[in-house]
């Protein structure tokens, strides 16, 4: 349904995607996973047919991107990073233009927004201005106003950025129902646990290039079975504390110095190393343990983390 | 505490270096508002107004030496052109065509005529009233020139006065000198006179004498030759009379003799009467007494002989004296000095007259009083400058909010095209500039009576005009802002300052010439022009269609670079 080939763009003398190639079939939806700058929006909007790829193709519903962009846009929904609503305008005015520029008239528009409504939950606020609703609540119809016009590919670029976790569970089931009807959906986050739940397949995007693509699962495994243990010390012991214990990789020290980032193999090493630590002189303040994930495949093929260090953990719920 | 106050202090100066907007607000708008309004209003304050030319269209219905005066005048004035024109109609149009042209200067027949026999010249100067400042710079020239005129003529009236005064001062002189002559020549004449009555008089008087002797001895004989005749007369005449005189007593003691003898027959016979009538003989009346005759001694003095008497003498007449001639002995009088001029020269001299003045009365170029509702410039010009700040709003900001939501975005992947975005937002916002046009002119008509021409539909079209370039200048300056933040300084200042520029806050005529040159590039300057045209100086509808077209016209050059500019930039 979705095939991109080679594709690649620059800004000025910044390249921003270098020889991207994917595809995505027909009920399929896959991951474009990668950290901020990474060029997810760039090759969604690629994709949208907003911008035109400096080389590579664009092939949505057998259609090229550069023959007929026509064609692709009727095919495609899409959910831009930003809440693209009139905010003075209702829920259903707003569906009911976009349906409308589409091609919908008459009553087949006004069925076709009463029904996005009610896919999203919006249906009880349809006359409230937009202005007035939630966040959760704007980025569901941002959503529903992508899907009225029923389109066989859609295109979401963060679609649950600063959502609730209500609004952002009702949009996944959304998309969740829509690849289950036959849509065609690339799902642009940076949110790993999103695409552990949602993706079919996940295509990890790192300086504009693809590094890898494939299951979960399959990409996991290729980040290795090592578990990972950050320990913040009071006071930190000397660097050879941890020497001598079995399968266990040398830690790494964060910049603020009293953070340390080790792997081992085995969760019964935990104790172990938490006492070697003690007796080494450490004065151990905090400590979590970490499976591996698509963070941690993200980090071994790509050499660096998904987030900042500094941004925390990914997911508090991982 | 001093650490963060100088880095605050230091971090407000470079977001104020890094923000253009904020810049452009500080120093490059009001440098620019103020530029704008300085040059604009610098007339009003005595700036010279740029060497503009001014175009003046003169009628000359005097051709005398006034209206050549003035128009010379006029013509070396080094901002004014001359143009001549027949009539008032010529050079309304000229004024109406020209923007160069702000009045134009009728000047009646007898101007000069007036002025000089003393009177006050009235030259008629027809003001455009849109054109306020121009005509009064003009007709200042035309007061100073009319002064200068007067002056001038005044001027030469005085040195003829005193040339004239002198000359007559002259001549008084020689009248002195000559009277004092002829005083002279009348007192010897009086003394010739005198001696030479006197002897007249004296001679006169011998021949007088003589003559009156010679006549006196005369009539002495005359008179006793007339006594003898008279006495000789006489007495022939009392010896005729003496002789018919003795006839006539004869005569009539004859009658007496008889007289008596008739009267004792008489008594006979009464007698006699009496007897026969017997007893009635006392019956018988008695008869009339008979006249007693003249007395003897009356008789006797008709017989007493006659006195002689002398006849008077015929006398000669007293009236032969008069008849005498006594020669008269003429004068011979001095003959009179003779003057050295005319007086009749002094007499028929003309009383010098001053030149009188060079006044004006202004009179509208336009049909009625000529006055001027201020709101009638102000309705139309702020409504414009609202009308483009609206589009700021309206149109700029709401397509980079548009932008900025994803909106257009969206629009974009579902198949809408951006020139037809763009299009359609400028329809919109055209109709609601409209609709804005027409509500404040109907407030502007209820509430300041603003005049809405001679035909109010026509507004309209200027309207329209407007609010169709209004749209597109909003288009362009989000196209040129990009940014919300930039939009309002940048759009504002071009706003205003194509409001200003373009005659929206105050007459056009108040700006420098290049600023004017600069208005003609601006929709504005032309709405306002048929805004003017329709609603102060009154003239038919189809004096808007040439400006509105114009305006149009920019209004499309506006949109054209708008789409162009903003597909570029939003797609």
């Amino acid at each position: 349904m979705v095939e991109a080939v080679a594709l690649a763009k620059s800004y000025g003398p910044r390249r921003v995607l270098d020889d991207v190639t994917f595809s995505v079939n027909e009920g399929e939806v896959a991951g474009l996973l990668g950290p901020n700058g990474a060029g997810k929006t760039t090759t969604l909007s690629i994709l949208a047919t907003l911008r035109a790829p400096d080389c590579g193709s664009v092939r949505i519903a057998g259609f090229d991107s550069r023959v007929n962009p026509g064609a692709i846009r009727r095919k495609l929904g899409f959910v831009p990073q930003a809440i693209a609503l009139y905010p003075s305008l209702t829920p259903f005015e707003n569906l009911d233009l976009f349906a409308r520029i589409q091609g919908l008239g008459g009553r087949q528009a006004r069925d076709a927004c009463r029904q996005a409504l009610e896919d999203v939950g919006l249906a009880e606020r349809a006359n409230d201005a937009v202005s007035v609703l939630s966040g959760g609540m704007q980025r569901r119809l941002n959503l529903a106003c992508a899907m009225v016009h029923h389109p066989t590919v859609l295109l979401l670029d963060e679609p649950t950025v600063g959502v609730d976790p209500q609004s952002r569970e009702k949009i996944l089931q959304t998309i969740r129902g829509l690849a289950a009807t036959g849509v065609a959906a690339v799902y642009s986050t940076h949110y790993m646990e999103e695409v552990e739940r949602l993706c079919d397949r996940v295509l990890l995007i790192d300086q504009g290039r693809l590094v890898a693509s494939g299951t979960v699962a399959e990409l996991i495994a290729l980040a290795g079975q090592h578990h990972r243990m950050d320990i913040t010390f009071q006071r930190t012991p000397p660097p050879s504390w941890c020497e001598g214990i079995a399968e266990v990789s040398k830690p790494t020290v964060a910049a603020a110095g009293n953070r340390v980032t080790l792997h081992f193999a085995s969760l019964a090493q935990v104790s172990e190393l938490l006492e070697r630590a003690r007796l080494a002189g450490g004065h151990v303040l905090e400590f979590s343990v970490h499976s591996a994930n698509l963070s941690d495949a993200f980090m071994a093929l790509t050499g660096h983390a998904l987030r900042d260090p500094d941004a925390g953990p990914l997911s508090v719920a991982s | 505490m001093l650490r963060t106050i100088i880095l605050i202090f230091r971090n407000e100066f470079r977001r104020l270096v890094r923000d253009r907007a904020a810049l452009f607000m500080l120093f490059l708008a009001p440098v620019v508002i103020i530029a704008v309004a300085g040059f604009s209003l610098g007339n009003l304050y005595g700036a010279r107004p740029n060497a503009r030319v001014y175009l003046v269209p003169i009628v000359d219905l005097d051709h005398g030496t006034i209206a050549t005066a003035i128009t010379d005048g006029l013509a070396h004035e080094h901002s004014i052109e001359i143009v001549r024109a027949t009539d008032l109609e010529e050079a309304r149009r000229v004024v109406f065509r020209s923007e160069r042209a702000p009045l134009a200067i009728v000047i009646p027949a007898g101007t000069t005529k007036a002025f000089e026999s003393g009177r006050i010249a009235s030259v008629l100067v027809c003001a455009d009233p849109i054109k306020r400042v121009e005509a009064t710079a003009i007709e200042l020239r035309l007061n100073r020139l009319s002064r200068r005129i007067a002056a001038a003529a005044r001027d030469r009236a005085q040195a003829d006065l005193f040339h004239k005064m002198a000359e007559l001062r002259s001549q008084l002189d020689s009248l002195e000198a000559q009277a004092r002559k002829i005083q002279l020549r009348l007192a010897d004449f009086r003394r010739d006179f005198i001696r030479e009555s006197s002897a007249i008089q004296a001679r006169s008087e011998r021949r007088i004498k003589r003559q009156i002797r010679r006549e006196i001895g005369a009539l002495e004989a005359q008179t006793q030759a007339a006594v003898e005749r008279s006495l000789a007369m006489t007495q022939a005449k009392l010896a005729g009379d003496l002789a018919a005189k003795r006839d006539a007593i004869a005569a009539v003691e004859r009658y007496l003799h008889q007289l008596q003898s008739s009267e004792q027959a008489f008594d006979r016979w009464l007698e006699r009467l009496k007897a026969a009538a017997g007893s009635h003989a006392a019956e018988i009346p008695a008869p009339p007494q008979w006249p007693a005759p003249p007395s003897r001694e009356q008789l006797a003095e008709l017989a007493k002989p006659l006195e002689l008497s002398i006849a008077k003498p015929v006398m000669p007449r007293a009236g032969t004296l008069g008849d005498v001639t006594v020669p008269i002995l003429r004068l011979k009088l001095p003959a009179p000095a003779r003057l050295s001029f005319d007086v009749r020269d002094l007499k028929d001299a003309r009383a010098p007259v001053l030149p009188g003045d060079i006044g004006w009365r202004e009179k509208a170029l336009t049909p009625g009083s000529g006055e001027v509702n201020t709101f009638d410039q102000y309705v139309p010009g702020f409504g414009i400058t609202f009308l483009l700040i609206d589009m700021l709003w309206g149109l700029s900001i709401a397509l980079i909010d548009e932008r900025d939501w994803g909106t257009l975005e969206r629009l974009r992947v579902n198949g809408a095209p951006v020139p037809g975005m763009l299009i359609g937002k400028l329809t919109a916002r055209f109709l609601i500039g409209l609709i804005q046009m027409v509500v404040l002119f109907a407030f502007g008509w209820m509430l300041f009576g603003i005049s809405l021409g001679q035909s109010a539909p026509m507004l309209l079209l200027p309207a329209a005009a407007i609010s169709f370039a209004a749209a597109a200048f909003g288009l362009v300056v989000a196209c040129v802002a990009r940014t919300r933040d930039s939009v309002l300084p940048i759009g504002s200042v071009a706003a205003m300052a194509m409001s200003a520029i373009g005659g929206c806050w105050w007459p056009l005529d108040f700006e420098p010439a290049w600023m004017r040159s600069l208005a003609q590039w601006m929709p504005t300057t032309w709405t306002m022009q048929a805004f003017n045209d329709l609603m102060i100086r009154g003239l038919s509808a189809s004096s808007a269609i040439w400006p509105a077209a114009v305006t149009f016209a920019l209004g499309l050059a506006f949109a054209v670079a708008g789409i162009l500019g903003s597909s570029q930039f939003y797609e």
